[in-house]
């Protein structure tokens, strides 16, 4: 099975899939596609994803398939030697963790996805920041982040759904909060600090992880600079 | 011990599980949970379900709640239930998989705050929003082009070029049915472009009979007593929104 990942860094959902084909050793060709030059817009990336956007993959140039969690899936049942708990055969535990999948979209993403982007990334993007759109978010995520301190992450077990070891749901969703990173420090910690067992979760999820949670995240902190420097030049 | 399934027959995604197990023979308890009276919000609803949605199922001790977990669930756990809901090949699985996922930030996110915001609210004590509803008609008449022009390739009747109708076309379609409860004008304007769209929409009605309609008759009545409510207003009802230029599926 020949391996292409079509993906940039930055983008949370690119980093899950990235990392967990290096865990699981699934050998692949990382094609990025630089959004902030506008790369997922061109004729040729939307051959492989109609929807321009990343994650994408193509497998023996012939199978193409996009959204994140549809790859992760796909991934984790299609490549030999995955280990169980990345999406386990059963039932029960398949579809508690399909459940975090699905509620991550209006949740979770939405909220930390959209106060990234509104209130930082955006004039990146030569687009100005949406103070509104911003604040709207922020109540989405806060509300997503106490959902999964009260709810998610229970007494035993350090992963979400009171798992041992982590799912791809773990590596989804703490790949959208590292994303939070690229926010004012005091803002970050604000949004945070109230939650102590999703700040251990996001701890223990990226220590399994390592090196590869570190190395993928490269990019992310490198933004981080750039935008602290930004706001002194102002 | 029975499967029992948390529904409203007004939410969309609960529209879906229903019909899908009716379909496939699945035994059910129908536990009504009503949202215009905010039984969602119960102490005793949310031990169903923290998230405080519908739907959700309990099948014995094990609860699980959002739509597309549930079908994925059904489909795998059900002995009887034929492989094109939701295929064990991995590739077409996988590719049911990206619409289902597309569907929450796409479909799901246009047409369910436009219904909400420029007819539904009242019913649940809340006010219209025509500017939430511009705007999500904006996401949807892009996500009904991408159907269009995309996720209806190929052969068959139904995405993905599909000859037989999967779980996606189940919830896809139970989502854009909502729009019937807005005026005809409206709802013309929005779906007519997308010839496809309409074909599917009627192919996948056809392939879920009698249960799509029956599990869809809640939605025409109140959209009968949305009209009542606007002509007892005495609003401007113009002659277009008379004439339906797409025939509603009463």
């Amino acid at each position: 099975m020949k391996l292409k990942l079509f993906v940039h860094r930055l983008s949370q959902p690119s980093r899950a899939v990235l990392i967990f084909c290096k865990l699981n050793k699934i050998e692949f060709e990382e094609v990025q596609i630089d959004l902030s030059k506008g790369e997922h817009l061109s004729p040729e990336f939307k051959e492989i994803n109609p929807m321009q956007k990343v994650p994408a993959m193509e497998v023996d140039e012939g199978f193409k398939l996009f959204e994140s969690h549809a790859i992760l899936r796909f991934l984790a049942c299609a490549s030999p030697g995955v280990a169980d708990h990345w999406y386990p055969a059963d039932l029960f535990k398949r579809a508690e963790i399909n459940s975090v999948l699905d509620w991550h979209h209006a949740n979770l993403r939405h909220g930390s996805a959209g106060l990234v982007f509104h209130s930082k990334l955006a004039p990146l993007f030569g687009l100005p920041s949406d103070v509104q759109a911003a604040a709207d978010c922020e109540k989405v995520l806060s509300a997503s982040l106490a959902k999964i301190e009260s709810f998610w992450l229970k007494e035993e077990g350090q992963f979400l759904l009171g798992n041992s070891k982590p799912s791809i749901a773990d590596l989804s969703l703490v790949c959208e909060t590292m994303q939070l990173e690229a926010l004012d420090e005091k803002v970050r910690q604000r949004l945070l600090d109230p939650h102590e067992k999703v700040r251990k979760w996001m701890d223990d999820t990226r220590n399994a992880m390592q090196p590869y949670f570190g190395e993928i995240h490269g990019v992310l902190f490198q933004l981080k600079d750039k935008l602290k420097e930004m706001e002194s030049d102002e | 011990m029975k499967l029992k399934l948390y529904a409203d027959r007004m939410s969309q995604p609960s529209r879906a599980v229903l019909i899908f197990c009716r379909v496939n023979g699945i035994d059910f308890e129908e536990v009504k949970v009503d949202i215009s009276k905010r039984q969602q919000l119960t102490p005793e609803f949310a031990e169903i379900n923290p998230m405080k949605k519908v739907p959700a199922i309990v099948d014995g001790r094990f609860k699980l709640f959002e739509s597309h977990a549930i079908l994925q669930y059904l489909a795998s756990a059900f002995p009887g239930v034929a492989d094109h809901w939701y295929p064990a090949d991995l590739f077409k699985r996988a590719k049911i998989n990206s619409v289902l996922d597309w569907h929450h930030s796409n479909l799901r996110r246009g047409a369910a705050p436009l219904v909400l915001n420029k007819a539904l609210a009242p019913a649940l004590g809340l006010p219209l929003n025509p500017k939430a509803a511009a705007e999500a008609e904006i996401i949807l008449s892009a996500s009904l082009a991408k159907i269009e022009s995309f996720w209806l390739k190929g052969n068959g009747r139904f995405l993905l070029g599909s000859l037989q109708p999967s779980i996606a076309d189940l919830s896809l379609v139970c989502e854009i049915m909502q729009l019937e409860v807005l005026d005809d004008e409206v709802r013309a304007r929005i779906l007519g472009p997308h010839k496809k769209v309409i074909k599917w929409i009627d192919d996948t009605r056809n392939a879920t009979q009698p249960h799509f309609d029956e599990m869809h008759a809640i939605l025409f009545k109140a959209k009968e007593k949305l009209l009542k409510m606007h002509s007892d207003a005495g609003s401007d009802q113009t002659e277009s929104s008379r004439k339906p230029a797409l025939p509603s599926k009463i």
